[in-house]
């Protein structure tokens, strides 16, 4: 199984404000995403059925995926 | 109630108790289709540090003991919507989490840019109606350059690092040069010191490519089934 206790490996990276940075960047801008359904009511009727894609990301990640659907 | 959900895992029928999910809920391994998902109950989750890193805590605790498949943080879902997910892409994400088994990510940047990378800059002294042409092809330029540059250095990293990366993912070139290039890979946990000696060997060699590595990391960046993929911003 992998060594945690070796995950930064390089000079440059055994800096903790670099390791968290790195670990919220992996939490937010990768991982599954799954689609999840919302239905938007008022005074409990079902007005609208949306598909609701979540998203929580980086802003990097988020203009990457811009410029990909541009340039598609 | 809601789960919030860390991660799938092929093989995990319990958790260790001594790590606390996000909002300090204690997690717990829901079985559905022999996936293995760890949850935890909860309405909401606020989008803090500290829950960003519990999500990564349990995550990294599942990968101690097996190769899981990370949700993306913020993952919450009715238990009808989870399994629903996983009946649905049952085949997709077996054979993704047979696929990622005994691997893990290893990540590199790189803020090298090649020597012909710089698309030409407009001409200050041009109409309005030039300045908007030129600007867009600059544009155009820029993208098909950013291409060739990640083929350049998807060369450079498969003839240097060649049978240890099992696949590939490389960032698009920011538009500052000065932010990195990073380059994601797929390498089995075994073959982790051999993928370190490489890349130092490759600093040693090409030390303009200023590479900087991290990992082991659960496969984030290798998580996602292609249909999911595709659909989790609205493109068919």
């Amino acid at each position: 199984m992998p060594d945690f206790d070796q995950m930064i490996v390089s000079e440059e990276w055994e800096n903790t404000d670099v390791s968290l940075l790195e670990t919220l960047d992996h939490v937010l801008s990768r991982g599954l995403v799954i689609a999840g359904e919302i239905t938007i009511s008022v005074a409990d009727i079902d007005l609208i059925f949306v598909g609701l894609n979540v998203l929580v990301s980086s802003v990097e990640t988020a203009h990457e995926v811009l410029r990909k659907r541009e340039t598609e | 109630m809601k789960l919030y959900c860390y991660c799938l895992c092929a093989d995990l029928d319990t958790f260790d108790n001594s790590v606390s999910g996000v909002s300090g809920a204690p997690v717990r391994v829901l079985r559905i289709e022999e996936i293995s998902v760890l949850v935890s109950d909860c309405e909401t989750v606020a989008a803090t540090r500290e829950n960003m890193l519990a999500h990564a805590a349990v995550v990294r605790s599942a990968f101690t003991r097996t190769t899981p498949l990370p949700f993306r943080f913020g993952t919450l879902a009715t238990e009808q919507q989870l399994r629903s997910f996983i009946t649905t892409n049952k085949r997709a994400l077996a054979n993704k989490l047979a696929y990622l088994r005994g691997c893990v990510e290893m990540d590199l940047k790189t803020t090298w840019q090649s020597s012909n990378s710089s698309p030409p800059k407009p001409n200050p002294a041009s109409g309005p109606g030039t300045a908007f042409l030129m600007e867009k092809r600059r544009e155009l330029l820029g993208d098909e350059q950013a291409a060739a540059h990640r083929a350049e250095l998807s060369d450079l990293f498969r003839a240097e690092l060649g049978s240890l990366i099992k696949e590939e993912k490389i960032g698009l070139q920011p538009p500052e040069k000065t932010v990195p290039i990073k380059v994601f890979h797929l390498v089995e946990s075994a073959r982790i010191q051999e993928y370190r000696d490489k890349v130092q060997e490759l600093r040693e060699k090409r030390p303009e490519l200023q590479l900087e590595v991290s990992g082991p990391w659960p496969p984030y960046s290798f998580a996602n089934i292609e249909l999911e993929f595709g659909s989790q911003f609205g493109v068919s």
